[in-house]
């Protein structure tokens, strides 16, 4: 909608991640899915060969399978700084559900919406930030315009 | 008149709908009834139609929990698709360390827990015999981590800011094991999931004791070199961004400024009043610097000249400790040079 509508927020990380040690934020990955529903054949095919090596590539993340009789196949996926996002798989290949788990596994959990700022900084000023007394000569009284030195 | 005639074709068909399995009978075409044999004798109907009672059941249900307010949290470990074993690992794995699971899952276990679990047992009646609660404390593992929290943080602060003070140091320590700073630590890295505790959620005390008792756990299976560096990573880091006097509230700055330049052997500051603007109006801004020795040590604004005289104060402490906001940011990358210096005072103290 519009930037005063929907929420925003500024770019941060969580717990300062990456100034020491770079931690991966997902801590949890679930699969729902169903042993027999057509729109679950990709997320079948994926647990058959794909989830074993993300599972060894991810020693961080705790992955958990589970059928259940679904009509939509899901990945919920938490994080450390606790948000769940749910992603319904519905319908998706194998290779697309790789993808997916992807994306999930290099977010960090805070909320997707408008970044005011692409950057941050907690020194925004080396020198000393402006303001209008700067390069000023001392001067207490009325704030004039600066005589202008001849040669 | 509808109404009626629908019960009386239900009776109706009733006697013909059991004696053969599913029969299309009238009622599906006009009042979309389907009947199901579950097994010889019972039958299941259901309408597939919009249900006409499911509007007033969601506004009720939405207004008892507008009454009774949203359910109470439940721990993960209550919901479905958890193993603690296997959270255990994950979480040492996530962290790049190596802890001993047997230490780790002591250190997650708290003495409210396992109060509550004998009590649950006793009220169940169960024999203390037969079902032995072989759990130990982490009460150990909590004082020994305290203490190298705060000797690794004290030595860190030492020799990053040699000229701040011991009060100074103390404050930043006390600051950094506080219970806010540690139980926000601790929750972004999901240490309130594995927590054993008698309540949900878990209070700050008990989270609070149980960061700690990781540390110790890591402390006793890594080694004190790497539990230092998982404690700079996770606990020093919460130190960016912030500022000197966030932390260590002091009421008189200026008698403090006063203290520390006797004792650097440099003359007293002089406050001077080097800028004013709109003096008589609502909104008056005054510049104070301080000058020792007819040198400026600092100037800061303020909307009285005692404000701005306290504030120049503020800045010239934060000069004089270096700890302005334009310092050069602390190395956090670097793995064992940096731990170096930390070592050595380390051993010192």
């Amino acid at each position: 909608m519009t930037s005063r509508g929907t929420p925003s927020r500024f770019l941060q990380s969580v717990l300062q991640n990456g100034v020491g040690r770079y931690v991966c934020q997902l801590k949890r990955i679930s699969l729902i899915f169903s042993k027999n529903g057509q729109s679950s054949l990709g997320a079948r095919e994926f647990i058959e060969e794909g989830v074993v090596d993300f599972a060894q590539k991810n020693p961080g993340t705790v992955v958990y399978v589970s059928p259940q009789s679904c009509r939509i196949p899901k990945i919920v996926a938490e994080y450390l700084n606790g948000n769940v996002k749910e992603e319904a798989i519905t319908s998706k290949t194998s290779q697309q559900i790789a993808e997916l788990i992807t994306k999930l596994t290099n977010q960090s959990g805070l909320d997707i919406i408008r970044i005011r700022k692409p950057i941050h900084t907690d020194s925004p000023s080396i020198q000393g930030q402006w303001h209008p007394f700067t390069n000023r000569p001392l001067s207490i009284g009325p704030i004039g315009p600066q005589k202008q030195q001849t040669n | 008149m509808v109404a009626v005639r629908k019960v009386f074709i239900v009776t109706h068909h009733q006697k013909t709908v059991m004696a053969s399995g599913y029969i299309v009978n009238r009622g599906v075409l006009t009042f979309g009834i389907h009947y199901r044999h579950v097994c010889r004798n019972v039958l299941l109907t259901q309408t597939r139609e919009k249900k006409r009672w499911m509007k007033a059941y969601t506004l009720l249900m939405e207004r008892k929990l507008k009454i009774e307010g949203p359910p109470p949290p439940k721990p993960r470990a209550q919901k479905p698709n958890w193993d603690y074993h296997a959270e255990v690992l994950a979480f040492s794995r996530r962290l790049k360390e190596s802890f001993s699971p047997e230490l780790l899952k002591t250190a997650f276990v708290n003495p409210c827990y396992i109060q509550s679990e004998q009590e649950r047992r006793q009220a169940l009646g169960v024999d203390s015999e037969t079902a032995a609660l072989v759990l130990g404390d982490n009460i150990q593992l909590h004082t020994q981590g305290l203490e190298f929290t705060k000797s690794f943080v004290s030595a860190w602060c030492r020799a990053r800011f040699p000229s701040l003070p011991s009060m100074g140091v103390v404050a930043i320590v006390a600051h950094l094991t506080s219970h806010p700073v540690v139980c926000h630590v601790a929750r972004n890295l999901a240490i309130e999931d594995l927590t054993m505790c008698a309540k949900f959620p878990v209070p700050d005390e008990v989270l609070h004791s149980t960061f700690l008792a990781v540390i110790g756990a890591l402390q006793e299976s890594s080694g004190a070199e790497r539990a230092g560096l998982f404690l700079r990573d996770f606990l020093v880091t919460q130190l960016v961004g912030k500022d000197l006097f966030e932390m260590w509230p002091v009421v008189n700055p200026m008698g403090l400024l006063v203290e520390d330049l006797s004792k650097r052997n440099m003359a007293l500051p002089e406050p001077r009043l080097t800028r004013s603007a709109g003096a008589g109006t609502v909104l008056p801004l005054y510049f104070v610097g301080l000058y020792s020795d007819k040198k400026l040590l600092a100037e800061a604004p303020g909307e009285t000249v005692l404000a701005a005289e306290e504030e120049a104060a503020r800045v010239a402490l934060r000069k004089l400790y270096g700890y302005t906001e334009n310092r050069r940011p602390c190395d956090f990358s670097a793995a064992e040079q940096a731990r170096a210096p930390g070592l050595q005072s380390l051993s010192s103290s």
